[in-house]
């Protein structure tokens, strides 16, 4: 074909050139998809701390702020009074108008956040853009053990955090994104029974199996699962069934038992462009109650996740546009070049009787060639970048916001956890969470074609300049440019 | 019957029918006609020599019966079209019909070897694939170039170059050969087989040969000699008997 021939001829002649501006289109090009592929690492390491915090299938968390508790100190929390020394007397601790002085006293509340009735999970799940909603408990269970004798050391209260787990919704919260190591995870005939699903640093640092017991609120729970979570996350330590839970936990507010009580629903929308929608409808249904869906709380992420977040979608994504500006402009002025040096050529075929519209093509088709060879150099590039990026890039610590001021779950993984690396600060009660996320940054389909695109547009952008150029020659001053 | 200056020979049927034609281009304000006022008409098959001084309007005159050009005003009639006022796509239609160029630079592609050069002509009228590198080797054998028909330009010499350029003006098998100081750039005896060709290819096919030239030896060869002044072309008779 002639087209093809004349093509491949021109680029021959022109090689040099057409080299350094295929290169500049790669650089563009490459950097444009390693910045997608950091930025995507990012975006996936973000992800799992969200997933880790919320569940894989959880879009949207509702949970409602607490009510002060009142001042008395019988209202179903503990107040303990000593000093440490002991030597002021014995120890004691008020609890639901009454008050210990030896024993152990363990009770399991609800402390970060309010109670929602249980029929509110099933009044969201009918929402129009909701596509399941699930309640749950998120507990602490304090534990204060008063010493026997007046001369002994009030030993610090001890907390562990407890998850009612709602069994006939797997799929939602936090047990959905763990993975069990060790016995198994809790079925429907569970849901009444004292059984327990406990986190795998949690079983390791209190040498828990499976057929163990741990007890919660004074009642003792069988062990019948270990489970890890994916990601260096801090789990609940104890999942219990939320049955159990709203039996055993008490609401600090009022004293009482929370019974057919939650305060937090886990919801599924049916899309996920379906999730702004889905926050305003609960809003609308609850006023009162705090919807956080995973952009709020990706928003509160702080740390050096949100660093390179911020670096790869603002200051990598600049970058790569303003090289690829760069190299588009490159290759356009040089294409503009090669045409002005080729106008007696165009004239002539213009006094061949060719279409201005077949020379424009011509000077088109030559861009978009170097355009494809910049764009497959560019995807070689970008691989490497990302490639680079994978070796060499440190792990990411997410700061993420904890139950008390989201109303999410706080999670702190203990030393070693799963896929982690060490995390800082947390806890139950604990306002913020460091976890460590390793970032691994891919060349995603979606950016090799947009480099593909770049590349032809570049090519297109060029060779148009050029084109436009060789379109406006009138035969007859091209080829006066020969004399 | 004489029209302006120059005499058209009997039983002739005109190729170009030029009247009143001028070409005067604007630069800074200022208008330099470059041809002025012809009248003028060219037979089928006749061979006529422009000849002139340097900026008199020879290669102007040469644009405007090409259709590379148009005039500023006048009408130049070619096979029933008025190059002056038609659509542009359908003076280009007629430029890659029926006219065939041959620069005095040679103006070939420096990419393409002799053959795809050729072949270039032929693009515009859609001749199939098949029948082009027919009529390209048939071409180059008419020129005496049928055996580098691989050759790049530059591989080629002045002469050889010129007689690709020709095999390309030909392969078309235009009714018009204009031909811009064909031998301007080449020594005598290269001109002299160039000169040649061309009479022999203008005899054989029944060409309308127009040829601008300084070389008074060129110019002889031609059935009417023309000289361009200041814009005005005065024709002398057929110098051919």
């Amino acid at each position: 074909m002639f087209f093809l021939t004349y093509l491949r001829r021109e680029l021959r002649r022109r090689m040099r050139q057409a080299i350094f501006i295929a290169l500049g289109l790669a650089v563009g090009i490459g950097l444009v998809i390693t910045v997608m592929g950091a930025s995507a690492g990012v975006k996936t390491a973000q992800a799992k701390v969200l997933r880790a915090l919320y569940g894989i299938g959880t879009d949207v968390t509702v949970t409602t702020k607490p009510k002060p508790p009142s001042n008395r100190p019988t209202t179903g929390q503990a107040n303990a009074q000593g000093s440490p020394g002991g030597n002021a007397g014995h120890a004691t601790v008020c609890l639901n108008g009454k008050c210990y002085t030896s024993g152990t006293i363990d009770t399991l509340v609800s402390g970060d956040h309010g109670p929602f009735s249980a029929a509110t999970a099933a009044r969201i799940a009918r929402l129009n853009h909701v596509s399941a909603a699930a309640g749950g408990l998120l507990l602490t269970d304090n534990r204060i053990v008063l010493p026997k004798t007046s001369s002994s050391q009030l030993q610090p209260p001890t907390s562990v955090s407890v998850d009612g787990t709602d069994i006939s919704h797997p799929r939602l919260g936090p047990l959905s994104n763990a993975r069990v190591t060790k016995g198994r995870t809790f079925t429907s005939e569970d849901a009444s029974k004292n059984a327990a699903v406990v986190d795998a640093n949690y079983a390791a640092a209190h040498k828990l199996k499976v057929g163990s017991a741990v007890t919660i609120a004074g009642k003792k729970f069988t062990v019948v699962g270990i489970v890890t979570q994916p990601q260096a996350s801090s789990p609940p330590e104890v999942y219990i069934p939320l049955q159990r839970a709203q039996a055993l936990a008490i609401d600090p507010a009022t004293g009482q038992a929370m019974t057919n009580q939650i305060n937090t629903v886990y919801v599924t929308a049916a899309s996920a462009a379906d999730i702004g929608a889905v926050q305003k409808e609960i809003q609308h249904l609850l006023p009162q109650a705090t919807v956080t869906s995973s952009s709020d709380l990706a928003s509160e992420i702080t740390g050096s996740a949100a660093s390179a977040a911020k670096l790869a979608g603002a200051l990598g994504k600049w970058l790569a546009v303003l090289v690829l500006i760069a190299a588009f402009a490159v290759a356009s002025l040089l294409t503009m070049a090669a045409v002005a040096r080729r106008v007696p050529e165009f004239g002539t075929l213009k006094a061949l009787g060719w279409r201005s519209r077949r020379i424009v093509s011509q000077v088109l088709g030559e861009s978009v060639a170097i355009g494809i060879i910049g764009g497959a150099i560019g995807v070689g590039l970008g691989f490497a970048g990302v490639t680079i990026i994978d070796k060499i890039a440190p792990k990411l610590f997410a700061t993420v916001p904890a139950a008390t001021s989201s109303g999410l779950q706080t999670q702190v993984a203990g030393p070693g956890g799963a896929g982690g690396g060490p995390v800082s600060g947390g806890g139950p009660g604990a306002s913020h969470a460091t976890i460590a996320v390793p970032m691994s940054a891919s060349v995603t389909v979606a950016a090799i074609i947009l480099a593909v695109l770049l590349a032809v547009a570049g090519g297109l952008l060029a060779g148009s300049f050029g084109g436009w150029r060789a379109a406006r020659l009138r035969p007859a001053a091209a080829l006066a440019r020969v004399a | 019957m004489d029209i302006t200056h120059g005499t058209v020979l009997p039983d002739a049927r005109p190729a170009y029918r030029l009247a009143g034609v001028s070409k005067i281009y604007r630069k800074g304000g200022r208008e330099i006609p470059a041809v002025r006022d012809l009248d003028l008409e060219i037979r089928a098959g006749e061979w006529l020599a422009v000849q002139g001084k340097t900026g008199h309007g020879k290669t102007t005159l040469l644009q405007l019966l090409g259709g590379l050009d148009r005039p500023t005003r006048g009408r130049l009639d070619f096979g029933g079209t008025d190059l002056a006022k038609a659509a542009e796509p359908d003076v280009r239609k007629v430029r890659a019909g029926s006219f065939g160029f041959i620069f005095q630079t040679f103006n070939l592609i420096p990419t393409l070897t002799a053959q795809e050069n050729v072949e270039a002509a032929l693009i515009p009228l859609r001749v199939h694939h098949a029948q082009r590198s027919g009529r390209v080797q048939e071409a180059l054998d008419s020129v005496g170039l049928g055996d580098r028909a691989q050759h790049l330009p530059a591989e080629l010499s002045g002469g050889q170059q010129q007689r690709v350029a020709i095999a390309r003006a030909l392969v078309k098998e235009p009714r018009v050969l204009l031909a811009d100081e064909p031998t301007g750039n080449l020594d005598e005896d290269t001109r002299d087989e160039i000169i040649a060709l061309l009479d022999r290819l203008w005899r054989e096919r029944g060409l309308t040969l127009i040829l601008v030239t300084h070389d008074s030896a060129v110019a002889r060869r031609a059935q009417r000699i023309g000289t361009m002044t200041s814009g005005r072309l005065s024709l002398r008779q057929d110098t051919r008997a």
